[in-house]
């Protein structure tokens, strides 16, 4: 099996974009991407592209703006994961030995989409009850106040990280630092989440080439970076009393990504999560065994997550400062641990980055702790 | 083609009332007796197919909780929801009834209720958890 490499990566800006249509915003980020890889249209010979709530055949016309059609194309759907579920089976299309160079696009125009809270789908029992995204998380919130002394304080500081570090992104959403207390002020969406304790409503896109280790070599330049380990999950079912501060289906990716690359939690120099809320973060980080269980709100309070602490964690503001476009998310997490890689992350530079983790994870279905859950593992 | 049998059963309502208590329908693998609520075609532990059907006990214990202030526009907010421990092992998420807010570790009693209210709509009975006045565990610390 070839070992893959990240030969190109692009990304637009991530906000409010009324005046783009999802399939301009996937096509500036293919462009982008391929540019970067210094390879053309003519060279893709795959692609896989993760929206969510973008309709029909989103692959084809974003593709078809950014000049590419006529070539395998494979649309994704696995909530928030689907961009990472992209470049998994992108991924696994080179492993396979089939092609040589396969495009990997997340893209999603939520702002035309979509308003208030995330649900599962209205089909779902819990949903007809009242259960929202944000409530899901309050109600493990709560449960890591009660078995850990989390505070919401603690909480907070997670949020005011992550928007501070989005001010050094120029592709974030959000572009000015939050204090503790604003985020503590901000109105209450399901308690104990504040308003910026929540991902906003985001369009954007972002775009990666993968290749086999031959296109490779042929492509020469030194900014390639290797995707050491993909692996995807999706939610077991819930069946029982389980403790429902453990991510069993972060930890379940995270085995089998550790496992494949040979690389393990003690490795990983820096990692994008799948912040969708504040608690999310520490479920995150706590589930991936980068930090001890129930101790990550307080160690964030102490800076060990910071972009020059132990294990920086969302250094590019994560989903909370940088934005959250469903589909594009998982891929836009590789870029930015692509770009730290290569040590062109300007000022949220992570000095001596050789080995990055990235964590995406989404939605909620009744009877299954969660969708799908992807841990890419990338170093130099 | 769906059979009027199964047709049937996913009309059912998720509960049954006797004697005064709600009880809601759940599926128990009869092989490796793990609880499904609601009951689902296969067991996910053992692969068994065809759960036979119970009712769960009338009373459960609040294992975790939250007060919703956004929603769908569909829903009337404030409303508290939590997820609800049961003896059978399964954990359900009921909307709470009444004003109060929950809190972990204590006992509800099954009731029927209509909110959190759907915006323009008639209420719809639907089963809500009861805090048990009084049910002694306090704040229910002892419990995480």
């Amino acid at each position: 099996m070839s070992d893959v490499y990240v030969v190109g990566a692009g990304m637009t800006p991530f906000g409010k974009h009324p005046d783009k249509t999802a399939a301009e915003l996937g096509a500036a980020a293919v462009l982008e991407a391929l540019d970067d890889a210094g390879v053309s249209l003519g060279d893709i010979e795959a692609a896989w592209v993760g929206s969510v709530f973008q309709g029909m055949a989103m692959g084809q016309r974003a593709l078809g703006e950014g000049g590419i059609s006529g070539i395998p194309i494979t649309n994704v759907e696995n909530a928030c994961s689907s961009g990472s579920t992209a470049i998994w089976g992108a991924a696994m299309s080179i492993k396979a030995g089939a092609y040589d160079v396969v495009l990997a696009l997340g893209v999603e125009h939520l702002t035309g989409a979509f308003r208030g809270a995330f649900t599962p789908d209205e089909s779902d029992v819990e949903a007809q009850r009242g259960l929202t995204m944000p409530a899901v998380y309050a109600m493990r919130a709560q449960r890591h106040f009660a078995q850990y002394g989390t505070t919401s304080e603690q909480l907070a500081a997670i949020s005011a990280k992550n928007k501070r570090n989005a001010v050094a992104n120029p592709l974030a959403q959000f572009k000015k630092p939050v204090s503790v207390d604003e985020v503590l002020a901000s109105r209450m969406i399901a308690d104990p989440l504040h308003l910026q304790e929540c991902a906003p409503v985001s369009d954007g896109a972002a775009a990666v080439v993968l290749a086999s280790r031959r296109k490779r070599a042929a492509l020469g330049g030194s900014r390639a970076v290797r995707l050491a380990a993909s692996a995807l999950k999706s939610g077991r079912a819930e069946v029982g009393l389980k403790d429902m501060t453990v991510e069993d289906l972060t930890w379940r990716a995270a085995e089998e990504a550790y496992e494949r690359s040979g690389i393990g939690p003690s490795d990983i120099r820096f990692a994008e999560v799948h912040d969708c809320f504040s608690i999310a973060e520490a479920l995150r980080v706590e589930g991936l065994g980068l930090f001890p269980h129930g101790e990550y709100p307080a160690r964030v309070v102490k800076g060990e997550a910071d972009l020059d602490g132990r294990l920086p964690v969302n250094g590019s503001g994560g989903l909370l400062g940088k934005g959250h476009p469903l589909g594009a998310t998982g891929v836009a997490q590789v870029v930015e641990v692509v770009r730290q890689l290569r040590g062109e992350a300007g000022p949220r530079q992570i000095p001596g980055a050789r080995v990055g983790l990235a964590h995406c994870r989404g939605g909620k279905a009744q009877g299954v702790e969660g969708t799908a859950c992807t841990v890419n593992i990338l170093t130099v | 083609m769906v059979s009027t049998e199964a047709a049937t059963a996913v009309m059912k309502r998720p509960y049954e009332v006797e004697d005064g208590l709600v009880r809601l329908r759940a599926g128990r693998c009869p092989a490796c007796n793990a609880v499904y609520c609601p009951a689902r075609l296969v067991c996910d532990g053992c692969g068994h197919r065809g759960l036979e059907e119970i009712l769960l006990a009338p009373r459960g214990k609040i294992y975790t909780f939250t007060t919703v202030h956004q929603s769908t526009p569909e829903f009337q907010t404030p409303y508290h929801l939590c997820y609800v421990d049961f003896d059978e092992q399964v954990r359900v998420m009921l909307p709470a009834a009444g004003e109060e807010r929950p809190r972990i570790g204590e006992d509800v009693e099954i009731v029927l209720g209509t909110g959190p209210r759907l915006v323009g709509t008639e209420p719809e009975e639907g089963p809500h958890a009861l805090m048990v006045a009084g049910s002694a565990t306090g704040r229910g610390e002892e419990d995480v």
